[in-house]
């Protein structure tokens, strides 16, 4: 820290020469102001937990480990809460969206990084991520207006008329169901699972391809033997980061799932997650306890999607590691 | 010794299938992205045709009509909207920025670990867990929703992806810019300030640009927060419509009309989010080309 | 420089004359071709890469390709199992015959032709599997399932590439966990368990340590009396060492840059008695 000037001369000097002392001493401030606000991400992220968890207090003490399996929520007449009626409602619209999204998500990150020509994978990979562009909101009302009436809702019939038999797809078939919402949330984790995907086939080195070329294998015996077992764990996080969105996703879901607290194992039938029971209820939380019911099941989904978002990012994390490992042998 | 020989009769048999099982495969792939993109041809379309059709410059300058009563627009919201990304922006861009400098300048240290750490936990945070916070952080405890507390939970969601954004683009720079201004004499934040984030601006814009289309886009944690006004207010204050809030309001409603105005409401904000989208990964790989062209 | 010397057909010439004393080296009758390289001309796009090489490759004999960076001695190489495909926009004029049959006829079975032609690259590249995986891929792909089978295929074949002694107790192994060279003979293995006529090897002794290059060059005498081998090499040594036929390529001019073959000829021939000025420039280590 230079101290070339005492206080009597520097309150004689111009402000041009104090400005070019500023100028120069200024890197001190700067390192400070980074800091700072690189420290505002972490208690930001700090206080998201903390302000969770201490407003689901009078939940959490009242109902304890019974709030993940009760199927009571009763905030009318007992006062009394369950959430896993919106768990298993996640549960099963993010299976339903995984089941859609993986084959289709890996199928396009496949043509996109190994098959298609350059002048064709730019823009159709812009496409695809365009799908992640669209807001929840939109997806929702397109949802309710026309991709069930015109897919959903005769699928459903016809699931249920040739089907029928089997629990998951039994009826009554109404409009808004938990199918609806498990392939809505399919199209928007979609572009996730498959751009992810494709940046781990991308950061498989070129040498791998060329060696199972060179033995006689075809493009597919390539991909699917080499290329596939390389990256898995990447693969695998593409799939987990997926999971994580699908998990919060809240308005489209909320649109067209029907909002009810219906647990049968139809599929058909219209059912509740936990992130549209928050959308659905939380302006209606009367009391304190309903509140902080709310906010524990928000509790939930935040612990939930970071633990998703962490596997997630280690196991990506791999592939490029192995990359590394191999050049350096 | 006795070894097993690849017979090429009985193989060429075997090559056949092999050819036939790539070639499925391979249109299989080629039907997936096909599969991938109706979707979003068909929101499109929908969307253009039932918005344009109840799309006239009335949206932007007149007031919301009682249900069932039509004509009137949704000005409201388009000003909330502006106000409270425009709130979200003035927080999260100056703070992403910085941040964005602080990791680049710390790629090993454990401090920087954890900042990036923290960035991927709230990049993580669904939409709707951020709304409870942010009702818990700020509309609680004044009483009331506002839009600065749209405006504040739009800039918690907004934040993450500046800073991720900014940290690419400014890691895009080449070194020798930093380390010519370095030499000679300047010191650190003029540097960054002077050289690297002009050569970076392109970069930080489309980060903005990618966080704008994300806050314009968030209905979920308006519920709490800015709520909705069906009346015009700029007032920091006081609840505040905003675009998609309006489209989920009016979308479950029984109002022909009021549906008419969220298809509207959603062609405005699906032009508004692509433009942005489409136009910002324009410009980095544009930058991108520059600068590696430049690298040479 | 004799225009004609690019179209002249390959001849043999008598080398008793020459004194030399490795008999095997001197054919007295012609050898049996397997790969016949015809007017092929390459073009990456506008780019003509290579121009209109006509190259008898022996069969069971160790064929070097020479030339300054750049000549397309690696393009040609690749020509020969059709790993040029893979480049976007080639385009291949004239013919190479193997065995009789061309191998860019229209039709033909490139799938066939890499499994005839096998290849080993510059730097090791070996799968992120174990030993016996890497060794059983090609196979596998042909349908040889039973352990049996494909045991006596691995062991085959590392003991043909040299490396049995030292890995028939880790089979399990990942086979990133090899040395450099002892990699390099891993994939040598992998690319003779599929049982090829002919061998690529593009500089696969450049990423090696000496004692490493020493063994693959001292493999290759080997293997030459199963196989057919051609190797590209910028180390002249390694050539006049190891081959037995020679190849010398350059670019023809600094603007076209298209490669040229610019004589062949037994190795001995090419490294003490050129019959081309720029051989002799090169081989003399006057440039390149």
């Amino acid at each position: 820290m230079d101290n070339e000037f005492n206080i009597q001369e520097q309150t004689s000097l111009s402000l041009s020469t104090r400005l070019a002392l500023f100028w120069r001493h200024g890197d001190q401030l700067f390192k400070a102001i980074i800091i700072i606000a690189a420290a505002l991400i972490i208690v930001l992220g700090t206080a998201i937990g903390y302000e969770l968890w201490i407003n689901s207090e009078l939940s959490r003490k009242a109902f304890g480990l019974s709030f993940l399996f009760s199927t009571r929520w009763d905030p009318a007449i007992d006062r009394m809460f369950g959430a896993f009626p919106f768990i298993q409602g996640t549960l099963v619209t993010s299976f339903i969206a995984l089941l859609f999204a993986v084959p289709i998500g890996l199928g396009v990150a496949i043509f996109l990084a190994e098959l298609a020509p350059t002048w064709l994978s730019r823009p159709l990979g812009l496409l695809v991520e365009l799908l992640a562009a669209v807001p929840s909101v939109v997806y929702g009302f397109w949802g309710l207006f026309a991709f069930i009436p015109f897919l959903v809702r005769p699928l459903s019939e016809s699931l249920n008329q040739h089907l029928g038999f089997l629990p998951i797809f039994q009826g009554p078939v109404f409009g808004p169901s938990r199918l609806a919402a498990g392939l809505i949330l399919a199209i928007m984790i979609l572009p996730t699972i498959s751009a992810v995907s494709r940046d781990v086939f991308r950061a498989i080195p070129v040498t791998q391809r060329e060696a199972s070329l060179a033995l006689g294998a075809t493009r597919w015996e390539t991909i699917s033997q080499v290329l596939v077992p390389y990256g898995l764990s990447g693969l695998l996080g593409a799939v987990i980061l997926g999971l994580g969105r699908a998990l919060g996703e809240t308005i489209a879901v909320t649109m067209v799932i029907g909002n009810n607290l219906d647990i049968s194992s139809s599929v058909l039938h219209p059912g509740y997650t936990m992130a549209s029971i928050i959308a659905n209820e939380f302006t209606e939380a009367t009391y304190d306890l309903y509140l902080h019911a709310l906010i524990e099941v928000a509790l939930i989904l935040f612990i939930v999607t970071l633990g998703m978002n962490m596997i997630a990012r280690l196991l990506v994390w791999r592939v490029s590691g192995k990359t590394k490992h191999e050049a350096r042998a | 010794m006795n070894r097993v020989m690849i017979n090429p009769k009985v193989h060429s048999l075997h090559n056949y299938r092999r050819k036939t099982t790539n070639m499925i495969m391979l249109v299989l792939a080629g039907v997936s992205t096909v599969i991938a993109i109706v979707p979003l041809v068909w929101i499109l379309f929908y969307v253009i045709i039932k918005g344009a059709a109840a799309l006239s410059w009335d949206f932007f300058t007149k007031l919301p009509t009682p249900a069932g009563v039509p004509g009137g627009g949704l000005a409201n919201a388009v000003v909330g909207s502006v106000i409270t990304v425009g709130i979200g922006v003035i927080i999260a861009a100056p703070v992403g920025v910085l941040a964005a400098f602080y990791l680049l300048s710390s790629q090993t240290k454990p401090f920087g670990q954890v900042v990036r750490f923290a960035t991927d936990v709230i990049a993580g945070v669904p939409s709707i867990v951020m709304g409870i916070f942010a009702y818990t952080l700020i509309v609680l405890p004044q009483g009331h929703f506002s839009a600065l507390a749209g405006g504040i939970v739009l800039a918690f969601i907004m934040l993450p992806i500046i800073v991720r954004t900014t940290e690419e683009m400014l890691k895009l720079v080449p070194n020798s810019l930093r380390e010519g201004s370095l030499a000679l004499g300047a010191t650190e934040w003029r540097s960054s300030f002077s050289i690297i984030l002009p050569a970076a601006f392109n970069g930080v814009l489309t980060g903005l640009m990618l966080a704008i289309a994300r806050g314009a886009g968030e209905a979920a944690p308006m519920l709490f927060t800015a709520f909705g006004n069906p009346f015009m207010s700029v007032s920091l204050n006081e609840p505040i419509a905003t675009l998609p809030q309006t489209i989920f309001v009016y979308a479950i409603s029984p109002y022909k009309d009021w549906q008419a105005k969220a298809w509207a409401t959603a062609l405005v904000l699906i032009v508004l989010v692509f433009s942005l989208n489409i136009l910002s990964r324009v410009i980095i790989w544009w930058r991108a080309r520059q600068l590696g062209s430049g690298n040479r | 420089m004799d225009k004609d010397q690019f179209n002249k057909p390959v001849v043999l010439p008598k080398l008793a004359s020459l004194g030399l004393t490795h008999s095997d080296l001197i054919p007295s009758v012609e050898p049996d071709i397997k790969i016949k390289i015809r007017n092929l001309s390459l073009y990456y796009g506008k780019f003509k890469a290579l121009g209109d090489i006509t190259i008898d490759i022996p069969k069971n004999k160790i064929t070097a390709i020479i030339g300054p960076s750049g000549c397309g001695k690696s393009t040609l190489l690749r020509s020969l199992n059709r790993m040029n495909d893979l480049v976007p926009n080639t385009h291949i004029d004239g013919q190479i015959i193997l065995d009789g049959e061309n191998i860019y006829a229209p039709g033909f079975d490139v799938v066939d032709v890499r499994r005839r032609v096998g290849m080993v690259f510059q730097r090791p590249n070996p799968f992120p599997k174990s030993i016996y995986e890497n060794v059983t891929y090609g196979p596998r792909l042909y349908g040889l399932r039973k352990r049996s089978e494909l045991d006596g295929i691995v062991e085959h074949s590392l003991k043909q590439a040299a490396l049995w002694d030292e890995v028939k107790d880790k089979l399990n192994q990942s086979g990133m966990t090899l040395s450099g060279g002892q990699q390099q003979r891993l994939c040598i293995a992998r690319a003779l368990a599929v049982q090829p006529e002919v061998i690529l090897m593009d500089e696969p002794a450049s990423a090696l340590d000496p004692v490493a290059t020493l063994k693959i060059e001292e493999l290759m005498q080997s293997l030459k009396e199963s196989y057919t081998i051609v190797i590209v090499t910028h180390n002249m040594q390694q050539a006049a060492r190891v081959s037995d036929f020679t190849a010398f390529m350059m670019i023809d001019n600094p603007q076209t840059r298209t490669g040229k073959l610019v004589e062949f000829n037994v190795t001995p021939q090419i490294f003490t008695n050129p019959q081309n000025k720029q051989t002799e420039d090169y081989v003399t280590g006057r440039f390149g």
